[in-house]
């Protein structure tokens, strides 16, 4: 029965301790085929690419290759068996050249180069060192490689993202290449266009099990959706876009928000040849939406504004008064606070809740010689108002992701802040906590406080903004209504487009 | 957004010597430097000739091997404590053996206290591997191991080797002399193998790749751990290396050698060296001189006329500044990347 | 890493007993160690039964006084991610200014030794907190620069006495209560209590966990590291000051190689006392156990007339196996 497929993964079950990543995941792949791997944010994708490229062992299942069970236990063996990937996360030593890098990889510049040459790379330095390759072409780099060792299925984990488009060509080119030579791809993207147009067949998981197994001729993006979601979830998502006020109130309170004081003002602000001369105002109350694509400045634009590193030119004005930021700290003292995307820079791992709640207290030395008088009432304060599932707090890590990235907003819960700074705050959670912390947003900002919240998802920016400022090459292009905002206007502004596509 | 092919990526765009001394700048900085201090040196004291040259060059092996040993372990990501006490245990066990033996017989002996030191450090990764416990840890144990382990073996300072054991490291019978032939030769021979493995073999670079960055190197089909107990074995057998030095330029053995402070300047080395802490970065040619250089150091201030404590102080002051000038570049490297 | 993961139900979370009992160790690491110290205590008073007096086990507290108030100084370090390879030569430094300075009083002496200590440890905290050089090089440095400052001051400025005085005498050697209690004991208490309570109760001791956890938090909290360091490594340089007066004390003459042997031992104290040497992880507690295991442990090998080599290799052993211990512990949870 499954000699006809090139891969079949049965009943595959991944558990972290007490969580559970994947219950029970099947995939099947045929020869000559592109397939697609998706699923919203933890869904449990990730997890089933590293268990088929061996980075991980599944706990029950089995994969079979050509109908031959596969023996999976380091990445040899997944290459080894003709399964060949690509990581988000470029598999290249920092410190070594790229010549170096191909020959622990045990192959040779000739192994590459003709796939390097298909992607206009061909006289790339091979005495480079990784570090000093922009990640583009590192990715690009790591799809020759992986192509170098001939592999039945060739497998892209989000390799499209941080590419030019003239790059993301050059890829969909090679996968229908591979695909026309009677191999296969399996392809992860978050963008549902790249699938639809490139894709012939996709498994969908949820909740770490294959929910649906589409062949996507004739299939819309909403279909897609719906079933990485789930009927009761979209609809639960749809209710909280509605519960914002809607038509005339909107320009009501739009109105009213230019009344309130500028809390936050960015003239000309330049970092390094990241941010080129950024200008905006942030009004109390108002939750501002930025959105862009990778690598456009925005993650330069948040060092700025949260003190981390200080603007090579233009002026950052807090309620008036320009800050010059030596650290955090000094931001921080003027009540603008930032919750970083990436939650291993977010947590203490090995200490309680309480502790990671408490941080933002005792920076200064003031607080230095006791602990503070109303530690618990603000930490269980912030504890109660995120809903933190606190039953293994003795250890952030032992956290699950939601309830890690609630710390990270709670801490300045408990400290007290003007300015929230929110980078990316619901990437990898899932779809609760994420409703949770839209509201958690709108809240604080109708007690007085103000948001800046970039986020790479444009619907929450019609779920939770007022306003949306859209980011490319270092620069504002684009400013709208967030009620008006469509995601057509947003993406083609993020892309630098001038005018919206048909 | 870089564009595919920007100029800067394509071979031949950068001139070679500037790429060649972004690379290798500090080994040839560091070279330079010990070139500069033998001048200074030279012109400080009345006769400079063949025998301090040999002084300097002999006297300084144990280190430059010591220092070696500890380049390898830390470029693989580790770093071992207990070298220092691995150099008192191999020179100790040479004295002790070698005592009254004919040349061959002693020659077979260093044979066989290399691959033991070799087997032992390995044991040492392997716990390391096994036991998930920070390498500076378990070789804090394996210092003290070690150095007790040579008190028994050795209770006073002692034992003997041959003569031509001795000529092989000092050029002399007497350990004392004019010829720094033997001694540059066997750090040149080592050194240069230990090179061309770490640079130029898929074993070697592997020792790279995982003090760098071990999913990477995971992913590219490294066992980072059996890379980490090879890392180490190698490292014993240069501590070992640099104990057989000591022996033959002392001619006997001391057990209360405080091996631990051994391990200290072996350290200091390869900071002054170049090689990162944090691993992946580094070289084994770039040890060499900053080995002889913080061996030198003593020679030259006395005979500045410094007192030698005050050259302790000098030392200390120069590895503290080396490492807050690294520390700035990198910081400022970072600030701009 | 993967990054949502979805909770378990109850009933598929429930653990079996065994797991239970290692994560109660897990929570309470300090019950291993109270174990292991009994178990020694007894097993050396079956060797030698008189031992198992008051002045059997004042010669362990004694040996272990220096350990453990130098191992607070490890400690505090390590908790952020730090170590101090100088402690023993700026415990060794402030012994001989305090021996030279005896002649002017008890007061001078000992100001003069807490001096070296906070002098240096400043060095060390400006070293690691604003030039950034790595904890390990910088003490290391430190460690060298003292040794040849003082002996090149003991022939100059620093020449004379290299006795100490009375009153530190007594601090280091004496007792009361019927030579019960030495004072070293008080003081190294008094001390434990200041650590203890700056560890668990202070917003300064949340600021080194925090620093060792995780830098980025800490930065991006408000915490300036380069602060919080220069008070912590000046602080083990003056406990390790303190450290050194009690040990003259008890010696009675310094010489410059007098706490030397006390350095590997309070790393190893505050490593068997269960402290991360990466950091965000140990307690003062953990390392006071640590260190009374040292001494109980130097008495063993006293009663059994092992000498130096059995010792050091015992040393070394038990740091090996006591640290695998704990991470085979906290692996089990």
């Amino acid at each position: 029965m499954s000699e006809e497929f090139l891969l079949a993964a049965r009943g595959v079950a991944k558990q972290y301790g007490p969580v559970v990543a994947l219950r029970s995941a099947n995939l099947s792949v045929v020869p000559g085929e592109i397939h697609a791997l998706l699923g919203a944010n933890g869904a449990g994708k990730s997890t089933l690419v590293k268990i088929l490229s061996s980075v991980i062992r599944a706990d029950a299942g089995a994969i079979d290759v050509h109908g031959v069970e596969a023996a999976l236990q380091k990445p040899t063996d997944s290459l080894a068996a003709g399964i060949a990937t690509v990581f988000q996360d470029p598999a290249l030593i920092r410190d070594l050249t790229l010549e170096q890098n191909l020959r622990i990889s045990r192959l040779t510049k000739s192994d590459v180069l003709p796939w390097l040459e298909r992607m206009n790379l061909g006289h790339i330095d091979f005495d480079l060192q990784v570090a000093d390759v922009p990640l583009a072409v590192l990715r690009l780099l790591d799809l020759a490689r992986a192509l170098a060792h001939d592999p039945q299925l060739l497998m892209l984990d989000e390799i499209t993202a941080a590419l030019t488009t003239d790059q993301a060509d050059y890829v969909f080119e090679l996968m229908q290449e591979w695909k026309d030579r009677g191999r296969s791809v399996l392809f992860i993207s978050h963008r549902l266009g790249e699938v639809l147009a490139s894709c012939d067949r996709a498994t969908i998981l949820r909740n770490g099990a294959d929910v649906a197994h589409l062949d996507l001729a004739g299939v819309d993006e909403g279909q897609l959706v719906t079933a990485m979601l789930g009927e009761e979830l979209v609809e639960e998502l749809e209710e909280a876009g509605t519960t914002q006020e809607t038509g005339p109130a909107v320009a009501a309170g739009a109105r009213d928000r230019k009344e309130r004081p500028v809390v936050l003002e960015l003239k000309d602000v330049h970092l390094r040849d990241k941010v080129n001369g950024i200008s905006f105002e942030l009004r109390q109350g108002e939750i501002l939406g930025l959105t862009a694509l990778e690598g456009q400045g925005q993650k330069e634009l948040f060092q700025a504004l949260s003190g981390d590193h200080r603007p090579s030119a233009g002026e950052l004005l807090v309620k008036g008064e320009p800050l010059r930021a030596r650290s955090p700290y000094d931001a921080i003292r003027r009540g603008v606070v930032l919750v970083p995307a990436d939650r291993q820079q977010a947590l203490l791992p090995q200490r309680s809740v309480r502790e990671n709640l408490a941080t933002p207290l005792y920076n200064s030395a003031g607080g230095w010689l006791a602990l503070a008088g109303d530690e618990k009432e603000r930490v269980d304060g912030a504890v109660a108002r995120l809903d933190i599932d606190v039953r293994a707090g003795s250890q952030a890590q032992r956290l699950s992701g939601g309830n890690q990235q609630k710390v990270t907003i709670g801490r300045w819960l408990a400290a007290g802040f003007d300015t929230l700074l929110c980078f990316d705050p619901t990437r990898g959670i899932d779809i609760q906590t994420k409703a949770q912390i839209y509201d958690l947003l709108r809240e604080v900002a109708a007690d007085g406080a103000s948001v800046i919240l970039y986020t790479s998802e444009l619907r929450e920016i019609q779920l939770v903004c007022d306003r949306v400022l859209v980011m490319y090459a270092g620069r504002i292009v684009n400013e709208q209504d967030a009620a008006t905002a469509t995601e057509e206007s947003m993406l083609s502004a993020a892309h630098g487009l001038k005018e919206v596509p048909a | 957004m870089t564009s595919t092919s920007p100029d800067a990526l394509v071979a031949g765009t950068q001139a070679p010597w500037r790429r060649w001394l972004r690379r290798h700048g500090w080994t040839l900085g560091v070279w330079l430097l010990l070139f500069l201090l033998i001048a200074y040196y030279a012109t400080l004291i009345p006769r400079f000739g063949a025998f301090q040259v040999a002084s300097i060059v002999n006297n300084a092996t144990p280190l430059v091997f010591l220092a070696v040993a500890q380049a390898v372990i830390v470029i693989a990501g580790g770093i071992d404590l207990g070298v220092g006490g691995m150099l008192v245990l191999s020179s100790v066990t040479a004295a002790r053996l070698m005592e009254g033996q004919p040349f061959g017989v002693t020659i077979v002996l260093a044979v066989l206290i290399l691959l033991a030191a070799a087997v032992i450090n390995s044991g040492v990764g392997w716990i390391i591997t096994r036991s998930n416990v920070p390498d500076i840890v378990i070789t804090l144990g394996s210092l003290y191991v070690f150095q007790g382990l040579a008190l028994a073996v050795l209770p006073n300072p002692g034992g003997g080797t041959s003569e031509g054991f001795r000529w092989l490291f000092t050029g002399s019978d007497t350990g004392i002399g004019t010829n720094p032939w033997p001694a540059a030769v066997m750090m040149t021979v080592a050194v240069a193998a230990v090179a061309w493995w770490m640079g130029k073999t898929r074993s070697g670079l592997s020792l790279y790749a995982a003090g760098s960055d071990r999913t990477a190197a995971f992913l590219s089909g490294i066992n980072a751990d059996r890379v980490k107990i090879m890392a180490y074995a190698v490292g014993g057998a240069f501590a070992a290396l640099a104990g057989l030095a000591n022996t033959a330029i002392a001619g006997r053995g001391n057990a209360t050698t405080v091996g631990g402070n051994l391990t200290l300047n072996s350290v200091a080395a390869i900071v002054l060296g170049g090689v990162a802490l944090t691993g992946g970065i580094g070289s084994a040619i770039a040890v060499v001189p900053a080995g002889i250089i913080l061996f030198f150091l003593n020679p030259i201030l006395t005979a500045m006329g410094v007192d030698p404590s005050s050259a302790q102080v000098i030392q200390g002051v120069l590895i503290v500044f080396v490492m807050a000038a690294t520390g700035i570049i990198e910081w400022r490297r970072r600030r701009q990347a | 890493m993967s990054t949502d993961l979805i909770p378990l139900s109850e009933e598929e979370a429930a653990v079996s007993g065994r797991q239970k009992a290692a994560r109660y160790l897990v929570n309470h690491p300090h019950l291993v160690l109270i174990g292991v110290l009994v178990l020694l205590i007894i097993l050396t008073g079956l060797i030698e039964p008189n031992y198992l007096s008051i002045n059997g086990l004042r010669n362990s507290a004694l040996f272990a006084v220096p350990i453990g108030i130098l191992a607070a100084g490890q400690t505090i370090l390590m908790l952020t991610g730090g170590i101090d390879l100088s402690a023993a030569m700026i415990a060794t430094g402030a012994a001989y200014i305090a021996a030279n300075q005896s002649p002017q009083g008890a007061v001078i002496a000992i100001l003069g030794g807490l001096l070296v200590g906070f002098l240096a440890g400043a060095a060390n905290g400006i070293g690691v907190g604003i030039f950034q050089v790595n904890p390990l090089i910088m003490t290391l440095a430190m460690s060298g620069i003292l040794l040849g400052l003082f002996t090149s001051w003991a022939q100059t400025i620093f020449s004379g006495s290299t006795r100490m005085g009375d009153f530190i005498r007594t601090l280091g050697g004496g007792s009361f209560f019927g030579r019960a209690i030495p004072w070293a004991v008080v003081v190294w208490a008094v001390l434990s209590v200041f650590v203890v309570y700056m560890l668990r109760r202070s917003g300064f001791g949340r600021n080194l966990y925090a620093l060792g956890d995780n830098p980025a938090v800490a930065r991006l909290s408000g915490t300036r590291a380069w602060q919080v360091l220069i008070i912590v490594y000046t602080m083990a340089g003056v406990f390790a000051a303190i450290a050194g007066l009690l040990l003259g004390g008890r010696v009675g003459a310094v010489d410059l190689q007098l706490a030397g042997v006390f350095l590997l031992p309070s790393v190893a104290a505050a490593v068997i006392g269960g402290t991360s040497i990466f950091g965000g992880i140990g307690t003062y507690t953990g390392t006071i156990l640590g260190a009374l295991i040292l001494g109980v442990l130097q008495s063993l090998l006293t009663f059994l007339g092992a000498g130096q080599a059995v010792q050091q290799m015992l040393y070394g052993s038990i740091v090996i196996g006591l640290s695998w211990l704990y991470t085979r512990i906290s692996a089990a949870q």
